[in-house]
């Protein structure tokens, strides 16, 4: 019993990331090293910190159901940054405390907010969320009609990205402890129940709504995280760049092995989807395509989101099978 | 035992058209609001000129919205579409500048969006609960692959230029004319896009079947009807009425440019949400979707108007959707639903 519950069944969503991860690994060794070396690998950490503490916001949220896959985390994030820069930098409140604090609070605020429409107004997620995004878009540039602005001098240096052991990857693996944590709560396995089956939880004791809450609570607390390794990447506030990541997140997340459904998902698995992301960038940078570039590496994206879709459903297929 | 199932059935029926009506007086009463709004605080509010632009802008959404009403209905979301329409975008002109005549490559844009869709309902079938993802994945490889096509051997990405043939430009344009009237006819075809539609959905099999697909696939199946048959076509009709609205866009701007599509994504959401049809499935229409087009495209005339900026204008689209939402698409409380 233990072994087809426990670790194999993790094992088994993780297989198509593993190995994507391993095939990618392999092609930057051979095609470019620079990445194997303290200054390519702090630097990696810098640009793929954002993606993976974004993907890890939406895998709370996402796997606690009802197809809620949260589209306005990009531009969440993009609104912790400005108001970083626009309101609190700019006032001089600039203590890494009082930082951490509001980047924290913010994102955990704006995800009660969240959490409480879906829940007492009960409109569908995916609407709620789908007019945050329009919300939050448009008080972006509001708040910042430009990028512009600096980012407090005690995080200037960490954008620089020349050794591993940056502030950056304390505060992507302080995400991934604190996700440790949950999972050994009673929280986490509401959260799989209510994801798997709403309404099989709610008659089984399980205090759905609080579950939802708490998911989304986490996911804000990982959005503030996102929104401060963002920072740290550009150094200043840039109110249209975070949209962008709402998609980046999503496609992460699902290459990670989740399913949008509910109930399957993990951060080992999200953080294996946005390293992969990552790579695949990485490595048709190190080609020279010219001007299609861009346009090599979104089809790219396409062309592996669509192939490893498949593979996992070849993989569920084959699992019913048994 | 059956009288009382007959019943339940009978009483969620009629739930349901009682809520799309809702959805339908609350749009027009929306519409009248805005339209007295816009009077008072908007000088030429009420113009032919004003009455014009909202339309023709209206047309293009309107096309656009199709797509993602027909996928609504069952319950998916086709986020391709606006890849789809930046690709036709660019595709057109670039088939232009080989020599292709025009209506030939009017043809070819609109066959090969309808194959994409195709594939893209064929592929997000297989895997319902990704079916979001998948038609994202569809669209990045398509607008990928059309933007290589494009820019080989030009230095120009995502830029197309070319010229637009004077048919569809006034077709197309501000200023384009119908009969010698002062209406481009992409309202006409729009008009009549929509009479076609309302009525194929609720007179032919096809259009029933996405309402019994959307409704309940087990009574579907009995029914006889394909459900990946439904799936895979409405998919195909929304990669075929994007492509078009990409070939339109460039008669409206004159330029061939990939981002074109771009505000098509949330847009079109929004229509087929303001509109009344559910998300989830079963309920719903084109009609509502058409009253939801113009809704968003009357209170972004009027926030114009006021002289918001784009960014407020955005900020206000989105508060209201959730209200507006709230008024007729609650979903029951979880007791309610065991």
């Amino acid at each position: 019993m233990s072994q087809r519950f426990g670790f194999p069944a993790l094992d088994r969503s993780l297989t198509v990331p593993l190995v994507l991860f391993a095939v990618l690994l392999v092609a930057a060794a051979v095609l470019s090293p620079r990445l194997f070396t303290a200054t390519g690998m702090g630097g990696a950490i810098i640009v793929a910190a954002p993606l993976i503490l974004t993907t890890l916001a939406l895998t709370p949220i996402v796997m606690a159901g009802r197809g809620s896959v949260d589209l306005s985390v990009g531009p969440l994030m993009g609104f912790v940054n400005v108001t970083l820069i626009g309101w609190l930098s700019a006032r001089g409140y600039t203590s890494p405390l009082a930082v951490i604090c509001w980047v924290v609070a913010i994102g955990a605020l704006y995800q009660l907010l969240q959490a409480l429409i879906i829940i007492y107004v009960r409109v569908a997620p995916i609407i709620v969320t789908l007019s945050s995004f329009l919300v939050l878009s448009g008080l972006n540039l509001m708040v910042m009609s430009r990028p512009g602005g600096v980012a407090p001098d005690w995080m200037m240096t960490w954008g620089a990205g020349t050794t591993i052991l940056s502030p950056v990857l304390i505060i992507v693996l302080a995400a991934l402890a604190l996700w440790a944590v949950m999972r050994r709560t009673t929280f986490y396995s509401h959260l799989r129940m209510t994801g798997a089956d709403e309404r099989m939880a709610y008659t089984s004791g399980v205090k759905a709504d609080t579950v939802r809450i708490c998911a989304h609570l986490l996911g804000g607390v990982f959005v503030g995280l996102a929104a401060l390794s963002y920072t740290a990447l550009i150094s200043s506030g840039d109110p249209t760049q975070g949209s962008s990541y709402t998609l980046q997140a999503v496609t992460a997340l699902v290459l990670g092995g989740a399913n949008l459904a509910g109930g399957r998902g993990g951060a080992l698995g999200s953080t294996l989807g946005a390293l992969n992301m990552f790579l695949i960038s990485y490595l048709l940078s190190a080609f020279s395509f010219g001007s299609v570039t861009g346009f090599v590496t979104q089809m790219a994206f396409g062309l592996i989101l669509v192939a490893s879709l498949l593979v996992n459903v070849f993989m569920t297929a084959r699992r019913t099978a048994f | 035992m059956t009288s009382l199932a007959t019943e339940q059935t009978m009483s969620q029926i009629t739930g349901r058209s009682v809520k799309l009506q809702r959805s339908i007086v609350i749009g027009f009463g929306l519409l009248a609001a805005l339209l007295v709004l816009g009077t008072i605080l908007v000088p030429g509010f009420i113009s032919p000129r004003n009455a014009r632009s909202i339309l023709l802008l209206a047309a293009f959404l309107g096309l656009a919205s199709l797509g993602q009403t027909l996928c609504a209905m069952v319950g998916a979301l086709d986020l391709s579409i606006p890849y789809v329409i930046g690709g036709a975008n660019i595709l057109f002109p670039s088939l232009l500048v080989t020599g292709m005549p025009a209506w030939l490559a009017v043809i070819v844009v609109v066959l090969l969006g309808a194959a994409i869709g195709l594939a893209n309902g064929f592929l997000s079938f297989k895997l319902q609960g990704q079916a979001l993802i998948m038609s994202l994945g569809v669209g990045f490889a398509f607008v990928g692959a059309v933007q290589l096509y494009t820019s080989i051997g030009s230095d120009y990405g995502g830029t197309v230029f070319a010229p637009v043939p004077d048919w569809l430009r006034n077709i197309a344009a501000f200023n384009g004319k119908t009969f010698g009237l002062p209406l481009p006819p992409v309202v006409l075809v729009w008009l009549l896009v929509a009479l076609v539609t309302i009525w194929a959905l609720y007179n032919t099999w096809f259009g029933r079947s996405i309402y019994a697909v959307g409704g309940s696939r087990t009574a579907a199946a009995r029914l006889g009807i394909s459900e990946t048959k439904v799936w895979t076509s409405i998919h195909g009709i929304s990669g075929a009425m994007s492509a078009l609205t990409g070939v339109l866009l460039l008669g409206f701007s004159g330029g061939g440019f990939v981002g074109v599509g771009d505000p098509y994504l949330f847009t079109t959401v929004a229509a087929v949400v303001i509109g009344g049809t559910s998300l989830l499935g079963g309920a719903g229409g084109y009609g509502a979707t058409v009253l939801g087009v113009l809704v968003l495209t009357i209170l972004t005339s009027l926030l114009v108007g006021l002289g918001l900026s784009f960014a407020a204008q955005q900020a206000i689209v989105g508060l209201l959707i959730v209200p507006m939402v709230a008024v007729y698409a609650r979903t029951p409380h979880i007791r309610n639903q065991i």
